[in-house]
Order: C-alpha cells, then structure tokens, then sequence
C-alpha cells in the first residue's frame, strides 16, 4: 500500500473570541472556542470530527477553511500555509475547499435559480461565462450528480425539499472540482430516511471524485459510519484521535468511553442489558474553562494531576492519540461502568 | 393490567390558505397503565399533532378535530378528552397528565424562578398553600435531580443549562403524580451525554411513580432502551405497532424496515451501505386514496395504489398496515 498523501495538516490551532465590555470595548477574558489543535486530513479521506455543542468543531472548521482568521497557528493545504496568504493568494487557493453547511434552507439564497446557485461559483472565479452553454452543461452534469433531474436548474429552492436543497448545496460545493470539503453538519437537519440517502451520496462522490471530508457532526452513529478517523473535541480541545474501529472498541480518553456510552443502540436486546456509563454535569463554559485538563470536572478517574496539569496530546500505540495522564499509566484510562438497573430487579 | 387512554380512530386537520392539511388521518391505540409507549415519525408524519389533539393544545381554527374518542380513565370516572370543555381539560392537563416538550427553554416563563413555576402547578391542581407548595417544590427538585434545591428555588430559567431545565420541566410534569406523561421529543434539544442522563432520570422515575408514559420521537436509538411497545406513524396514519423487541426483530411494515436499514450501527466493523428510503414523505396536502407510503415503497403492487391498508393484526400484539407479507415475499392472503 502506498503511504497517504497528506491534503491539509493542521498545526496547533487556536481561534479565541474576544469578550469585550465597556466604553472601550477592550477585551477582558476570551472564548477559547478552538484552543490548539493539530491533526493531518489525507488524501481522498473522510476525518469525522465529534463533540457536543459548544466544543468548537464547527469554529474548527471554519477557521481551518480562514473563514474566521485563527488566532495562531498553520493550516497549511499541500504544504502552503493558508494562515499566512495575501487575500488575493488564499481566494485563488479556495476553489479547493469547499464547505457544505447545516441548514439546506438558509444556505441557499431564495431569489436565486438552482441554475445561478449551482452556477455562481464557476463565473465567479473565471472558469466560464454566464449563460454559456458551457456553464448550463456543467449545471446539468452537476445535478446529475447529486441525483437531481437537470431540468431542476429553472427551479427555485423553495421548491424543494430539505434533501433536495442539501443535494443541491452538494452540487454547488463541487462545481469547482474541490478536493476538500468540510461538512459542518450537513445531515443533523434531515430526517432519518433522508439522511441516509445524503450520506450514501457523499460516499459515492468520494469514491467517484477522491475528495476529502472532515465531516463534522455529533452523531456518533453516522460519524463513524461515514469516516476513516475520527477526532473528538471537548472545550476546544482534541481528547482522542484514532481510526474509527479502534475508537469505540478501545476508547483511550474517559470522555471518548462516556459518549461511546451515552449513543443509543437501535436495538433493544442489547440496549436494555447494557453496561453503561453516564457522565454527570454539564459541559462548562468554553469563556471559563477547568484548570489542567478540561475534562477533570466531570471525570470519574481524574487524580489531582489533572486538575493542575494539562495533559499532552500524544500517540500512545501507532495512530492512536489521546490528551489523558492516564492512558499510559498503570492502572490505565478505562471506566468500569457499573451493571444496569432493571425495572423489578 | 387495565387501560387508562384509549384513542380511537383520530382525525385532525388544518384549514390554511393553501388547503387542507390532513395531518392526522385515522389514528387509534391503547395505553396501559404504567406502560411506556413510544411514537416514531418523522417531520410531518402527525406524531406531535395526534398528542397535541388529545390535550385541547390546537389552535381552533386552522385546527379541526374531525373525528374520534379519546376514552381517559380519570380520576372521577371516564371520559373522552376530546368531548370536554377547556375548563374539564385545563383541570386534567398539568393534573391527572403531565407533559414534557421539546425545548425546555420556551416551555419555562423566563420571568418566573423555577420555584413559582413548579410551586402554581401544586397550588392550582392540588390547593396546597403557598408554603406548603414550596416544601413539595423542593422535594421535587431534588427528586430530579437538581443540585442545592433550595437555592435552585429562587433561580430563573436562564440561569440552567438546558439538561437543568429540561428536569425542572419534569419536576412541573411530575408534580401532581400525573397518570400518563406525554413526552414531545424531550431529549431532542439536548447534547447526547446530558440526553443519556435525561433519559435515566425519566426510567427512574417512571419506575418509581408508576406512571405511564407516552414517548414521541424520531430516534429509534433511544426508543430501544426505553419503550416497551411502539406505534409507527407516517404520513398521519399508524403503520405498526408491536412490542420493542419484536418491532425491531421482526418489522412487518417496509416503512419500518426501511427506517431501521437507514441507521448506521455504531457495533459493524465494516460499514455497511445505508439502505436508505427513496423519494420524500408525502404531501399532506393531497388527501389520499391510497397507502401513504407506496410511492417509496419497493414491495408495492396494484392493491396498494387502490386503498388505503387498514391496520391489521399480524403477530402476537403485532398489527401492521400493509397489503405486502414480508415473510412471503408476496400479497398478503385475506
């Protein structure tokens, strides 16, 4: 096998949002929504990235594409740093990346025809000239390929359904050939039946294309189902990253254990006998967050080196990294989780 | 056991400017006593409505309650909810019936501590005194799980995150020691380890109390571990209805085999392609004269674009509303 090329690596992260007050609005204390992460998208590959609301996923995405300036750190797209382009360089470098977003109804612009949403991208940036034929041929091969009739491209997006609109979101991220896409929930807004359709979608367009995903979403169910590694994120942070199977069959992080527990089975003979274990509390406030490592608050295996001391984000076995003082340590990073309760026992 | 809501072929619709929405069309089921149903749907399958009906919540007009009995064994005898004048209802609704809404922060009055909220609920069905409702409160609080409750007593709602707030809600459904609890979607809103603790939180005190539970969503994830039969809605009419374990085992209805197909499973080690369900739900606009379900449907033949398939019993407490035996692999003989 040949070693995967890397696409986009992402070193050391961080994008803060200012809390100002005051006559001056000077900032006091920031939202550290992204607070230093690093990880390596590959070629032709869908990295998941997982977390609750608030985590700073979507952030991530979005500075990673320089949609919000990052703070500090490098995101460098085939060994270029898009951190430190002229404006003029990283516009040229965007028709790459491409996103596709959560909520199919307000992405799409409701006085604009399909064929101008799907078509805006390619005029824009020079590739071809409005009402050419050309365009309306690429239009037509482009809902085509979301699996929508091209005689759709006079329609206007009111006149389609949540997947419908999604698909045609799809369509318009690609018309520039990227070669990655974030997805920033793109299915948390569908229903179930429709959700697999769009996911069986994106499956066939990166077979058929080789274009890279980070995919970013907080059901796990679907993130695991869809990517080849996947990243989870708590107050801004990388708790675990490793590839999908070893991610839930061996959990390194206490957090990454918690969720893998909290997920429904949609099966009832292994969800009403099942060992699992419940975190307590709520997430706190990424503009306040714990000492040490973040997760200590509502960790059941946190020592007082946690609450002091940030742990490291490093690999423990090939490919398989976690920021947890335990994980390499006797006794490890494993929660017991107690037998279930039932009803009359 | 004996049954305390029986609800007999429901139908409600909504007049609008662009016609009749025919949201709910035909729907009946039974709820024992201490049960917990689940009713699965999608967006717009009448999942929300058919509850909403039962409890005097539509808007009168657009809304229409054309038809049904909804036969509740109350305290002072039987009677059919939906025969009832608002003041009969508003004495059961928040007494005898408890509900739980999606999202905590707009079913809470952002003006009230929680403690008033909670405490006019006893004061108003129970006519407990104002000090004595606080006492209850209290109890109440931390019986769900609240931290500090009498501190908690004099918080406002935007002070709570929202898994709090969706407990204090509980707290109010639970206040009066309803019968049945109606639950909208009421781990929707929530980060999946708080939903986890919610969805603990409502088996304990389900077992606790004895209440019987009626549990709306759409995640089939959830109703696994929780429910002990499920309804299947779509398109505004029920299409199954089993016990848990045999519903997902043994699904009669290809709508409900087809939802099951279209989860990921978070226990494969190779992914599987999503079977996923052509087409989108229908338009409930159109009345229809055939099943619902049969333009997405891969098994559908002649009879299923002629009528619409009643409910029918296909198992042991199984009833499902197709013409299509999966077993056979052909038309049902009857």
């Amino acid at each position: 096998m040949t070693e995967p090329q890397t696409l986009v690596e992402v070193k050391d992260l961080k994008k803060h949002f200012p809390i100002t007050s005051g006559f001056l609005s000077r900032a006091k204390r920031a939202v550290k929504a992204v607070d230093g992460i690093s990880f390596v998208i590959h070629e032709g590959e869908t990295l998941g990235m997982v977390g609750e609301s608030g985590c700073g996923k979507s952030t991530a995405g979005r500075a990673i594409l320089q949609l919000h300036k990052p703070t500090s750190g490098h995101v460098f797209y085939k060994g270029s740093d898009l951190t430190q382009m002229t404006p003029e360089e990283l516009r040229a470098r965007r028709t790459d990346m491409q996103m596709i977003f959560q909520d199919p109804y307000a992405t799409l612009n409701p006085r604009h025809s399909v064929r101008k949403i799907i078509g805006e991208p390619l005029v824009i940036n020079g590739r071809m000239k409005k009402s050419s034929t050309e365009l309306q041929d690429r239009v037509a091969e482009l809902l085509e390929l979301v699996g929508l009739d091209p005689a759709y491209m006079k329609r206007f997006p009111h006149e389609f359904s949540g997947g419908q609109r999604q698909r045609i979101g799809i369509a318009r991220a690609l018309s520039l050939d990227p070669k990655f896409i974030v997805c920033d929930e793109p299915i948390s807004a569908l229903d179930v039946s429709i959700q697999a359709q769009v996911v069986n979608l994106m499956q066939d367009l990166q077979e058929q294309l080789g274009v890279a995903y980070l995919f970013i979403a907080h059901d796990l169910s679907m993130v695991k189902h869809i990517s080849h590694r996947i990243v989870v994120m708590y107050l801004g942070k990388i708790m675990e990253m490793t590839d999908r199977n070893t991610l839930f069959e061996d959990p390194l992080h206490p957090y990454t254990q918690s969720l893998n527990s909290a997920v429904p089975i949609p099966n009832p003979e292994i969800e009403m006998n099942r060992k699992r274990f419940i975190l307590e509390g709520d997430p706190p406030s990424p503009a306040n967050p714990p000492s040490g490592c973040v997760f200590h608050t509502r960790c059941p295996l946190a020592i007082d080196e946690c609450i002091t001391v940030e742990p490291e984000f490093r690999e423990i076995t090939p490919g398989h990294f976690t920021a947890c003082h335990l994980a390499d340590r006797k006794g490890g990073s494993k929660i017991i989780p107690p037998d279930p309760v039932r009803k009359g026992s | 056991m004996s049954i305390i809501l029986k609800v007999e072929d429901l139908v409600t619709k909504f007049y609008t400017l662009d016609g009749v929405v025919n949201a709910v069309n035909g729907v009946s089921f039974e709820l024992s006593e201490g049960e917990t149903l689940a009713i699965v749907g999608e967006s717009g399958s009448g999942k929300s409505v058919t509850m909403m009906s039962l409890l005097g919540l539509i808007p009168l007009p657009p809304g229409k309650i054309e038809s049904g009995t909804a036969a509740f064994q109350s305290d002072a005898g039987l009677c059919d909810l939906l025969t009832l004048s608002p003041e009969e209802l508003r004495e059961i609704r928040g007494g005898q019936i408890g509900f739980v809404f999606q999202d905590p922060i707009s079913t809470l009055n952002p003006i009230l501590t929680i403690g008033e909220q909670i405490s006019e609920t006893l004061i108003r069905h129970k006519g407990l005194s104002i000090e004595e409702a606080r006492e209850q409160t209290i109890k109440l609080l931390s019986q769900v799980g609240i931290p500090d409750p009498e501190l908690r007593y004099k918080a406002y709602p935007f002070q709570f995150s929202g898994g709090m707030r969706q407990r204090v809600v509980i707290a109010i459904a639970i206040a009066c020691t309803p019968k049945i609890i109606i639950a909208d979607e009421p781990t929707t809103a929530l980060d999946v380890t708080v939903q986890a603790q919610i969805i603990e939180l409502f088996k304990e005190l389900r077992d606790a109390l004895d209440v019987a539970v009626i549990w709306i969503t759409h995640d089939l994830g959830v109703v696994a571990g929780l429910a002990e039969r499920v309804l299947v809605m779509y398109g505004g009419r029920p299409v199954e209805i089993a016990a848990v374990r045999e519903l997902y085992k043994n699904p009669k209805h290809p709508y409900t085999l087809g939802l099951l197909g279209a989860l990921p499973s978070l226990e494969a080690k190779e992914s599987k392609r999503l079977e996923s369900i052509q087409g989108t739900p229908p338009d409930l606009l159109i009345p229809l004269k055939h099943c619902p379900f049969a333009w997405r449907c891969d098994f559908a033949f002649d009879r299923c674009w002629e009528e619409i398939p009643p409910l029918i019993t296909v198992g042991d407490q199984h009833r499902a509303a197709c013409f299509f035996d999966l077993e056979k692999g052909g038309p049902r003989d009857d």
